[in-house]
């Protein structure tokens, strides 16, 4: 293909969705905006995954998509983390009457 | 055309997740966050992924995005509706983002890849997948491309089976770790409240 789009473009993109991730995980308070931020980070990540998967040449014997099957662990890992993330939350929130972040500090000496 | 849809996708995605870190309601953060994942999802059919984009759109926006949905209904009030962003620590968390997205430019930048095809920013095609003789990943990758749902279950009860076995466990664990945390009644009596603010609404609440 002599249009094809070049895999910088990917990257570049996953980066831009990974800072702004990291970014709502720095910035917001509420601890539901923070998951929201760290789905945004695991997506980029998904995005690297794939595009390397589709362009890059495989090593010998990687099988014909590590990059795929990688990239459907990584959602099943983020579907078990929101899970358990949305019990604490509201765990927490039952416990406080908050969702707020820097009101859980009962480790903190 | 693949250029320009790409672009559009991506800045609509960008937007998105912006919209997320931005917006200061919540339920409004969560749709843009829907935006987001479908946008995601349309990325995967441009990289010729059309089930992970499919399982992209289940998980995600099917599952995930109405969790977090439930979880601002639930934990809804006055004070916490409207998320503040954090005041003190807005200019850090700015420079700190920026500061990775610079890092992330320079290496995706200077990056060779292992293989020894180049650098990353030389590659500006994927490889094309005409069966030539002495090249058997392509015709195996062109088999995975055209039948993927089938050969992603023949690869995870194969090849990746021990890392299948785990994700099982790990998503039991998840629903029953899940349901523990859930459901723990704090029984009147049974500890004493954390805070002053639990003391009252105990107080408040026994008549």
């Amino acid at each position: 293909m002599a249009n094809d789009i070049p895999l910088n473009w990917f990257l570049y993109f996953s980066a831009a969705a990974f800072a702004i991730g990291l970014t709502g995980v720095l910035l917001r308070r509420n601890a539901i905006a923070v998951l929201m931020a760290i789905e945004i980070m695991l997506n980029a990540a998904n995005v690297n995954l794939v595009a390397f998967w589709r362009y890059g040449t495989p090593a010998a014997g990687a099988g014909p998509m590590p990059g795929v099957i990688l990239a459907l662990l990584v959602v099943t890992v983020a579907a078990a983390e929101v899970a358990v993330g949305i019990g604490l939350v509201l765990l927490c929130y039952r416990r406080w009457r908050a969702v707020d972040v820097d009101r859980y500090d009962t480790l903190s000496g | 055309m693949a250029r320009s849809l790409f672009l559009a996708i991506a800045a609509l995605g960008l937007l998105a997740a912006l919209g997320t870190v931005l917006a200061r309601n919540l339920v409004r953060a969560a749709l843009h966050l829907v935006a987001f994942f479908f946008c995601v999802a349309c990325l995967f059919v441009m990289l010729e992924a059309e089930f992970l984009a499919a399982v992209q759109v289940l998980i995600y926006i099917g599952a995930v995005a109405i969790l977090l949905m439930f979880g601002i209904m639930l934990t809804r009030n006055a004070a916490t509706a409207e998320a503040d962003l954090s005041g003190g620590w807005r200019v850090p968390g700015v420079i700190a983002g920026l500061c990775v997205f610079a890092a992330l430019a320079f290496g995706i930048n200077n990056a060779v890849s292992p293989s020894g095809s180049g650098a990353w920013s030389a590659i500006v095609a994927r490889p094309a997948l005409e069966p030539a003789e002495g090249v058997a990943w392509k015709a195996e990758r062109s088999r995975a491309i055209d039948d993927m749902p089938r050969v992603v279950g023949e690869q995870f009860m194969t090849r990746y089976a021990l890392a299948f076995e785990l994700a099982g466990l790990l998503l039991t664990a998840a629903l029953v770790g899940a349901v523990a945390l859930a459901r723990e009644e704090p029984a009147p009596g049974d500890s004493e409240p954390a805070t002053a603010v639990e003391a009252e609404a105990a107080v408040g609440t026994t008549p």
